[in-house]
């Protein structure tokens, strides 16, 4: 029998009542004071999805796109207007305490640490929310604390954290219960490369050792790509893609980005689909639609102009590939 | 409630107790401001009693009306503020994690708001005795103090509750300051916070028998005044119908709250 799926959204819905504000002047200010104009902004709209036990998934969406709001709904925190939506086979938002056991939030600009005493606090404290064993609770945390490199951390006051640190801690802080399916809301947001680094490979260990689910909303193309396997991706609260982060790549990518170095200083190439992105200092870079011209050409004719010293052949970075995605979904749905 | 629930909640207590303990700079703030003010109000009665002023409205001894409101600030100032706490992890948007977490989000912050309690309560109770000691020479009748301690300490923990009520609205207003300032005031007349109840009209005196504030200041340090404006039964009363009065405001907010809760920062 295959595995009941972690996460069931089908027709998920959530609207926000937003206040209007009247066009300027005293008159329409005293108005507003009496009778306020409201509209309802669809936050998240119709949404279908689902997710087996131990995927990891990124979730992903402009801003505004409703992946937040999803999340909280999905951790019971929010109430969905309409659909059904089955978190480990649990409805979150009436049953949000049982589900609470079982999964684990991370909300990157968020803390749930108590700020003036050292993480070991608040690990404690969650340790008696979660009714673990006291001796089990102590395992766990000299665990994660040795997965996560916490070392002296645990001891220090959370004031005196950097925020790379402090995320770590966040992080064992939500692990603590030993949740099956862990739902993070852009954990690397603010941290330098190497925390950002750091975190990757952590989440993924960890997902990895334990088989917990992620669901992963971000900005961080990073963050998906060293995270998760499959991407979810969404706009004005409707699903735009759901697949392979692999798939997602090759379905939108069609062209691929090309460093040339050259004897000359500048290289004139006017093809069909090709641009050229800069060019100067012996230095050119393109974008080629390889469907319309193959590289080979583009290198043929680079070489007609100067002789070629070197090459770097990239993949678009998956950031292009999701705008292009956003871009076509918005001329899809034209202007609201 | 089971053993372990509330072994949940006294974590939450403990917590925030210890969090206390770190933020002594708050509590020596609080400290510092009840020197000044029972320093400035003691000098005061002192004077209203030379210029023959009529004290004897409110207390058979000048000194006793030092103590009344030695016992009205302790209450107030111990009361922890936690209405701030909770507007600003509404603002930060920080509530999402003890929203998501298996407990009452409002018997949590209530037990956090104890914790804060527990340790204010008897520091600022020390500096309470001391200061209208130092300013009086003189002290109550040991009687009176040990009905006040308790009964000092209930009403704290119920203003406690109040605040946590008025930090809820947040979820709407975003910032309660307003409704603080209102029921601030409130609570410095209705109350007898500065004056006796019995220093204010009678209009006043009538409007405030239906509201929580004397429960809460004067009829507990009416003791230490010696005017007693009920008795200890009728006020442990009193502060029952209003706790559940109370519990189920609150708890009416927090449903109505979370039903239309949006969270800041999406």
């Amino acid at each position: 029998m295959p595995p009941a799926a972690a996460v069931e959204l089908n027709q998920l819905s959530k609207s926000f009542r937003v206040r209007r504000v009247r066009s300027t002047g005293v008159g329409a200010r005293v108005r507003d004071l009496f009778s306020r104009e409201t509209h309802t902004v669809s936050a998240v709209d119709r949404l279908s999805f689902s997710i087996a036990p131990g995927e990891r998934v990124a979730f992903i969406g402009p801003n505004g796109a409703g992946k937040s709001t999803t999340l909280k709904m999905l951790a019971g925190i929010l109430q969905p207007d309409g659909g059904d939506v089955h978190v480990l086979g649990l409805v979150p938002s009436r049953q949000r305490r049982q589900l609470a056991f079982q999964i684990g939030t991370v909300f990157g600009q968020r803390s749930q640490l108590w700020y003036q005493l050292p993480p070991r606090d608040t690990f404690e404290l969650l340790g008696r929310v979660y009714e673990i064993d006291p001796q089990e609770h102590r395992r766990r945390i000299e665990t994660l604390s040795s997965v996560f490199a916490l070392g002296s951390l645990v001891a220090t006051p959370v004031r005196h954290l950097s925020l790379g640190e402090r995320m770590r801690c966040e992080i064992v802080a939500s692990l603590i219960h030993s949740p099956r399916m862990l739902f993070l809301d852009e954990p690397t947001i603010g941290l330098d490369v190497s925390a950002k680094a750091m975190i990757r490979e952590l989440l993924w260990t960890e997902s990895e050792r334990e088989r917990v689910t992620l669901l992963l909303t971000s900005h961080d193309t990073g963050d998906m790509e060293r995270v998760c396997t499959r991407a979810i991706v969404i706009n004005h609260g409707r699903l735009l893609w759901d697949g392979p982060i692999a798939a997602l790549r090759r379905s939108y990518l069609k062209g691929k980005r090309v460093t040339l170095w050259s004897d000359a200083e500048h290289l004139e190439l006017s093809l069909p689909g090709v641009r050229v992105l800069s060019s100067g200092s012996y230095r050119t870079e393109l974008e080629i639609a390889i469907e319309i011209t193959p590289l080979g050409q583009v290198v043929d004719a680079a070489q007609r102009q100067a002789a070629i010293r070197d090459m770097a052949i990239e993949d678009t970075p998956l950031d292009d590939v999701i705008r292009a995605l956003y871009a076509a979904a918005d001329i899809r749905s034209g202007p609201s | 409630m089971t053993a372990a629930r509330i072994s949940r909640y006294a974590a939450f207590s403990r917590i925030s107790a210890k969090q206390a303990r770190r933020e002594r700079n708050e509590l020596y703030g609080r400290m510092a401001f009840f020197v000044v003010i029972l320093g400035v109000f003691s000098s005061l009665w002192r004077a209203v009693a030379e210029a023959g002023m009529p004290v004897a409205v409110v207390a058979a001894d000048p000194r006793a009306v030092v103590w009344y409101l030695a016992a009205t600030e302790w209450i107030l100032l111990s009361a922890p503020p936690i209405h701030i706490e909770i507007q600003e992890a509404v603002r930060r948007g920080d509530v999402v994690y003890r929203l998501g977490h298996p407990v009452s989000y409002v018997v949590a912050e209530f037990a956090s708001g104890l914790g804060l309690l527990a340790v204010r309560a008897p520091f600022l109770g020390l500096t309470a005795f001391l200061c209208a000691f130092a300013f009086t020479r003189w002290t109550p009748p040991l009687t009176a103090l040990l009905i006040v301690v308790p009964f000092g300490f209930a009403a704290s923990a119920l203003i406690t509750a109040l605040y946590l009520g008025i930090g809820l609205l947040a979820f709407w207003l975003q910032d309660v300051a307003p409704v603080y300032w209102v029921w601030q005031k409130l609570m410095f007349v209705l109350g007898g916070l500065m004056l006796p109840l019995e220093l204010y009209p009678a209009f006043v005196q009538r409007a405030a028998v239906f509201t929580p504030f004397p429960s809460l200041l004067a009829a507990p340090a009416s003791f230490v005044l010696g005017t007693h404006l009920v008795t200890p039964g009728a006020l442990a009363g009193r502060l029952v119908i209003w706790s559940v009065a109370t519990a189920f405001g609150v708890s009416w907010i927090f449903r109505r709250a979370v039903s239309a809760v949006t969270i800041n920062g999406g």
